[in-house]
């Protein structure tokens, strides 16, 4: 098997299983507890049915959209992701360089191995910059200010993780970043020779945004949930929110947002945007999906906000439905960080076209012109 | 595999399997018919989504509850069950030293294998003695008076086991009381020796709140449901219950109200709260799961007595949406069995510390620090 046998979603991460040691492909394809959010992320966009129109001379359709003050050629875009190079040797310089190939955002978490002066170096497309309030203010005064000097467009602040979500294949494969040799996970590692060759060849693993104001996870062994439990401020409230907000003054989003009250709240402190996201079914399991909630979220808000959907999108289809319930916009980590995996750059690349192809499809077969057309007549809920 | 490996509910399952005969894991394991309520206790909590909120400054959770007019620590207990000396020679004993330990309750069963005076001196934090109604009044009466003279806080009278459920895996296995070796349970009994040494080394079996008034289940093997089918009086009915209340004195409640109509009733004889519940699946297979039940009965009489959720709970998050829904606490057996089963006392504690980290990080995802905060207005029922 290799990159072009993969033509979705279930393939990217067939082959990314085959690649990567299994602790690290498990923290990708893990959610917390009984995954039962992780797979109704997914599951959610079955409810509905799409009800295409005819005749609607269609010709080319136009995927073109606006988000966060940036055009970008199609309604979708990379989810920021932490520790891209455990997946790839060329972490988060493949996908920013991908992104930027197919004029959508690529987004940068805090935990990178890639720094903001970096990323900004080899990318000149839409660049997003994901936000962690820690305990320590001055880690997050330096990171704004950094995305400012080095001409990020956005930047989003992570609500939903102020404690760590109980991911428990992590606790059985004995996940840590960087990786530690257990016996467990030993095996595991010889089994991908070409993966250790790599990652020991390519340059020190470090998290390149905030090595210097915190050891932890750069050289010493510790979980990321660890790392989450100890660095960020569980105490983050709206207050802070509204000082990141004013700090960055630019196109800004919250992410993590589920609750209406929260979202409209989002509108009083100045976002741009709310990502509505479960992260990716990483944290509360049992919590609502993205799909299931965007609705309500747009009925609340009107154009006030741009609307991110974050979690579960595996096709083109769940984006047009997605659109037609009301977001402005969908994005993924998961189906990316496995299609890193599976190829690195090359392997972005050919996830972001195929989800163009299907999405400039599906459009047509919709009979849709433009974005715009996508809207809740679209759409019959089942029963 | 060990007590160590065990992160949630399933584990301490597995770990059980393992450690116990199949009979007497099975006991545990199985329901009524064919376990169609047993299954839909759990799964009626995926049928409603959490909604949290983001941004209220989490630090410290408080997950202590009051029920019963005692002030528990966590918004959970123990509910009582029979016969536990049969899944560890600790018994109660370790059930009750553990529940000590983390301050909730716990309660114990008239057919347990430590009698009241026993766990009396070995525990002072709140208990529950749980009543069944025999045809012996003088086996009543002494029940009451040695539960009130060993000063138990609570007497729940069971109400849902008029007679034994049809649990087809204890006919198939041959469970009996005490255990009787044949031919088919001969096999699973020898390949778990250590269980049958403990069983023999640890003291005699017996089921002291009963053997001076009847010979079933103490010497002679019995099942359980032909016990409750010939020694238990079928005619209870609600004077019955207004009597023993009164005659109790102190706080009581009835255990397996499943209707809106009964729960009034429950206030009217005097109690000060219910158990809603179908007795773990274990009895009227069909029946309707606490949790799908529940909000109807809160809203009948959720202000004038206390309503205790029982049943399906695996999770951390499922305890939150029971709580959400207005129950003032939650309670289990198999919740702690497995684990009783798995490593007795040391067993039970690293369930009920399990449960208690995921409460405190889920109370912290939803952006709640008290149960307090816990309304309906977190919930999205799916159509």
């Amino acid at each position: 098997m290799n990159l072009n046998d993969c033509h979705n979603f279930s393939d990217f991460r067939k082959l990314a299983k085959k690649k990567l040691p299994s602790p690290i492909f498990h923290y990708i394809d893990g959610g917390a507890d009984d995954e039962s959010t992780l797979r109704r992320n997914t599951e959610s966009f079955n409810d509905c049915d799409l009800v295409p129109n005819i005749l609607a001379s269609v010709g080319k359709p136009n995927l073109l959209t606006t988000v966060l003050g940036k055009k970008i050629d199609m309604p979708i875009f990379l989810s920021p992701t932490a520790m891209q190079r455990l997946y790839h040797h060329d972490g988060d310089k493949a996908s920013a360089r991908a992104a930027e190939k197919f004029g959508t955002f690529y987004s940068m978490s805090t935990m990178a191995n890639n720094s903001i002066e970096e990323i900004a170096n080899i990318s000149s497309g839409p660049k997003l910059f994901q936000l962690y309030v820690h305990k320590d203010n001055s880690i997050t005064d330096d990171l704004i200010d950094r995305c400012r000097v080095s001409k990020f467009d956005g930047m989003c602040l992570t609500v939903d993780t102020l404690v760590a979500g109980n991911r428990e294949k992590d606790h059985r494969t004995g996940f840590t970043t960087p990786p530690k040799l257990t016996l467990q996970s030993l095996m595991s590692f010889a089994l991908h020779p070409q993966w250790v060759f790599n990652y020991f060849t390519h340059g020190k693993f470090e998290m390149s945004n905030v090595k210097n104001k915190t050891d932890k996870g750069t050289n010493i062994s510790k979980s990321v949930i660890e790392y989450i439990n100890e660095q960020y401020d569980p105490a983050m409230s709206w207050k802070d929110a509204e000082y990141c907000v004013k700090k960055w003054n630019g196109p800004f989003a919250l992410k993590g947002v589920m609750a209406v009250e929260d979202a409209k709240k989002a509108i009083d402190i100045g976002c741009t945007a709310i990502m509505v996201s479960n992260h990716g079914g990483r944290q509360l399991d049992g919590s609502r999906s993205p799909f299931d909630q965007v609705s309500a979220i747009r009925d609340a808000v009107g154009d006030k906000l741009e609307i991110i959907l974050d979690g579960g999108v595996r096709r083109g289809t769940h984006v047009l439905k997605a659109l037609a319930a009301g977001a402005t916009a969908c994005s993924f980590g998961r189906m990316f960080l496995f299609s890193l995996a599976a190829g690195g750059q090359k392997g972005v690349e050919r996830l972001l076209q195929n989800m163009h192809d299907e999405i400039n499809r599906n459009m047509i077969l919709m009979g849709c012109k433009n974005l715009k057309e996508l809207n809740n007549s679209k759409l019959i809920y089942r029963k | 595999m060990n007590l160590n490996d065990c992160h949630n509910f399933s584990d301490f399952r597995k770990l059980a399997e393992k450690k116990l005969p199949s009979p007497i894991f099975h006991y545990i394991d199985g329901a009524a018919d064919d376990e169609t309520t047993y299954d839909r206790n759990t799964s009626s909590f995926n049928d409603v989504d959490l909604v949290p909120n983001v941004l209220r400054g989490v630090e410290n959770v408080d997950l202590s509850t009051t029920i019963f007019g005692k002030k528990l620590d966590l918004p959970f207990y123990l509910a009582p069950t029979a016969l536990q000396r049969l899944f560890h020679y600790d018994g109660e004993r370790a059930v009750g030293k553990a529940a000590q330990k983390f301050n909730t309750m716990f309660g114990v069963s008239a057919l347990a294998t430590v009698s009241v005076e026993e766990i009396a001196s070995l525990v002072d934090t709140p208990k529950m003695f749980q009543f069944y109604f025999h045809k012996d009044r003088g086996l009543n009466d002494s029940c009451l008076e040695r539960a009130k003279a060993a000063k138990f806080d609570v007497m729940a009278l069971t109400v849902d086991t008029i007679t034994g459920g049809n649990r087809e895996r204890d006919l198939r296995t041959g469970f009996t009381s005490p255990p009787k070796l044949t031919p088919s349970s001969l096999f699973s009994f020898a390949t778990k020796p250590m269980w049958g040494i403990n069983y023999l080394t640890k003291g005699k079996f017996e089921l002291p709140h009963l053997q001076d008034y009847v010979k079933e289940g103490t010497d002679t093997n019995t099942s359980i449901g032909q016990y409750f089918s010939t020694m238990l009086d079928q005619s209870m009915n609600w004077k019955d219950a207004e009597k023993l209340c009164s005659q109790w004195g102190g706080h009581f409640a009835l255990k397996g109200i499943m209707s809106v109509e009964d729960a009034k009733r429950a206030v009217d004889i005097g109690c000060t709260g219910i158990m809603v519940s179908n007795h773990g699946g274990r009895q009227l297979d069909g029946s309707r799961a606490p949790f799908d039940q529940l909000a109807e009965i809160v809203d009948a009489v959720g202000d004038k007595l206390d309503v205790i959720c029982e049943g399906g709970f695996q999770r951390g998050t499922h305890m939150l949406k029971a709580l959400s829904l207005g129950a003032k606490a939650c309670s289990g057996g198999r919740l702690y069995l497995y684990a009783l089963a798995a490593g007795g006392q040391a067993g039970v504690e690293r369930a009920i510390e399990k449960y208690k980290a995921e409460l405190v990080r889920d109370m912290k995802l939803m952006g709640c620090t008290k149960i307090s905060d816990l309304n309906r207005d977190n919930l999205r029922f799916r159509k």
